[in-house]
């Protein structure tokens, strides 16, 4: 049967990097102007407004470290990765959430960091992203429904920003809280999951090195149906641990219940590891379909990133803690 | 040629309709490439989604024949069961080929450990007897009593299908809520109408 394959583009076609950096400046200085124009018209802005765009995009012009951890696979093409998505608060059809991406409003954002630190804090997001240093990684995403891609996430390790705020000794866990908006996200209306999306990850699993916290992908801002403006990126687990649009971090010393979890405690366990011998109670974890691919691929075990990861879990039993 | 054949053809024409159109309007997105990112997934749902609803259709004619006493409904019924059985039949191959790419040791290994692929390919299995004795003769040959009996089967069939259905989903039950109230329904009035009859 004959499939669509994508067509391999030429290098000429390829815009040259310094005549896109050219352009983004032009557009960037459009928008100020624009923004300018409004300012005597009474339509005032918020002066935060476009705050952190404007910051990324300063960012992003310079060139970022990057770091392939895809085991050299290429990345899935972009019009995939933005276009098959589970955002569940934008629709459950895979083709939802670039559908609805203009409900998810990110205009300002701030993330608060609470519970066991030293110095909790309320930041504006154009403040998170000018300290911290970004980089490029191209990681593996492994979906908990057996489809898997390969993403150039623009992040900076979940470590960094952690650290500065101090963990307390009392910080075993970390609980994170996605945007709870009703009005515009047609999602939250349904009952599917208890919202908003909560998920968590053990204190040594978010401080490990390959945890990020992403803000872009394929050298772009974060479109908004793969989680803008921040979300996090956990490689090694089932794509759902990776919450997209980050509002709060909290530290806990008990372990917290995720979303999933209180949705199926049967079928979603707290790690939620990519494993190719536990099975979801309906779905088999043996095989993924890699998208944009034909046929299947065997599932590697902690989605490929083993020699990184499986000391945090040595001793423990697999099948129990799925 | 009576009167009553003109409304009888239409009718037919309605089930053909039902039962070809779908595979047109699917040949022409996966020939378009307006099935998604995933067409080999997407197909696979559809043919499934189609199949249930053809059956689901199939055992609604004839409470609708009981309720408008109008012939021309039960002589559609043999096409319209059969349309729905090549669905299935098209959603099962459908799996093996572009979900399974024909890897038998697969197809074997997911029979074996997820309970949804037993249930559809019981429910499936269960409709061949139906198939093959839906034509005049085997009706004749089997005798009347026989045959409706055996063609009961159609009840388990379908609801195998609704817990297939429900069993592989993720999150939203919205559709297999539908089918379950659907088929529910259907068995509901069945009931009524025998208890009714044995009065």
């Amino acid at each position: 049967m004959a499939r669509y394959r994508y067509p391999a583009i030429a290098e000429s076609e390829v815009t040259p990097r310094e005549l896109f950096r050219q352009r983004r400046r032009f557009i960037k200085g459009g928008a100020a102007l624009g923004a300018a124009a409004l300012l005597p018209g009474g339509l005032l802005l918020p002066d935060n407004a476009h705050a952190w765009q404007g910051a990324l995009a300063d960012r992003l012009e310079g060139d970022l470290p990057t770091r392939g951890l895809g085991g050299g696979e290429a990345p899935t093409p972009r019009e995939d990765a933005t276009s098959y998505n589970n955002f569940y608060e934008l629709g459950v059809r895979k083709s939802d959430p670039e559908v609805y991406a203009h409900k998810l409003i990110t205009d300002p954002w701030s993330l608060t960091i609470d519970g066991e630190v030293e110095s909790p804090a309320t930041l504006a997001l154009e403040d998170v992203i000018t300290r911290e240093s970004l980089e490029e990684r191209i990681y593996r995403l492994r979906c908990v429904e057996a489809w898997s891609m390969v993403i150039p996430w623009i992040g900076f390790p979940l470590a960094d920003l952690l650290k500065r705020h101090a963990p307390t000794s009392r910080a075993r866990y970390v609980h994170f809280e996605s945007i709870h908006d009703p009005d515009n996200l047609r999602g939250q209306k349904s009952s599917i999951l208890d919202w908003p999306y909560r998920e968590a990850l053990r204190i040594d699993e978010a401080m490990h090195p390959l945890t990020l916290l992403a803000v872009g992908m394929y050298g772009e801002v974060m479109p908004n149906q793969n989680g803008a403006p921040i979300r996090l990126v956990v490689p090694w687990k089932y794509g759902f641990k990776s919450i997209k649009s980050v509002v709060r971090i909290t530290l806990t010393e008990e372990r917290p219940v995720s979303a999933w979890m209180e949705q199926n405690p049967e079928e979603y366990g707290f790690y939620a590891n990519v494993n190719p011998e536990v099975d979801h109670p309906r779905w088999s974890q043996a095989r993924e379909r890699r998208i944009g691919e034909r046929g299947k691929r065997e599932t590697l075990m902690f989605n490929g990133y083993a020699e990184e990861v499986a000391g945090l879990y040595a001793g423990m039993d697999l099948n129990e803690h799925f | 040629m009576s009167i009553a054949k003109g409304p009888v053809r239409i009718f037919r024409l309605l089930v053909l309709a039902a039962g070809l159109l779908p595979a047109l309007w699917l040949a022409l997105r996966w020939g378009q490439d307006d099935l998604g990112v995933v067409p080999e997934e997407a197909v696979v749902h559809l043919t499934g989604r189609i199949g249930l609803a053809l059956l689901l259709a199939t055992i609604a004619f004839s409470p609708a024949f009981r309720l408008t006493g109008w012939v021309g409904i039960m002589i559609a019924r043999r096409p319209m069961g059969l349309w729905a059985f090549a669905w299935l039949c098209a959603h099962a191959l459908s799996w093996m080929g572009l979900e399974q790419y024909w890897a038998w040791e697969w197809i074997w290994e997911d029979m074996q450990d997820l309970p949804y692929v037993r249930y559809g390919a019981a429910g499936l299995i269960l409709l061949v007897p139906l198939a093959l004795t839906s034509f005049r003769r085997a009706r004749q040959a089997m005798g009347e009593r026989a045959w409706h009996w055996l063609h009961r089967l159609v009840y388990v069939s379908a609801a195998l299908g609704a817990t297939h259905l429900w069993t592989l989903t993720r999150a939203d039950y919205r559709l297999p809520t539908l089918v379950v109230a659907v088929l529910a329904t259907l068995v509901l009035f069945r009931l009524v109408d025998a208890a009714r009859h044995r009065r």
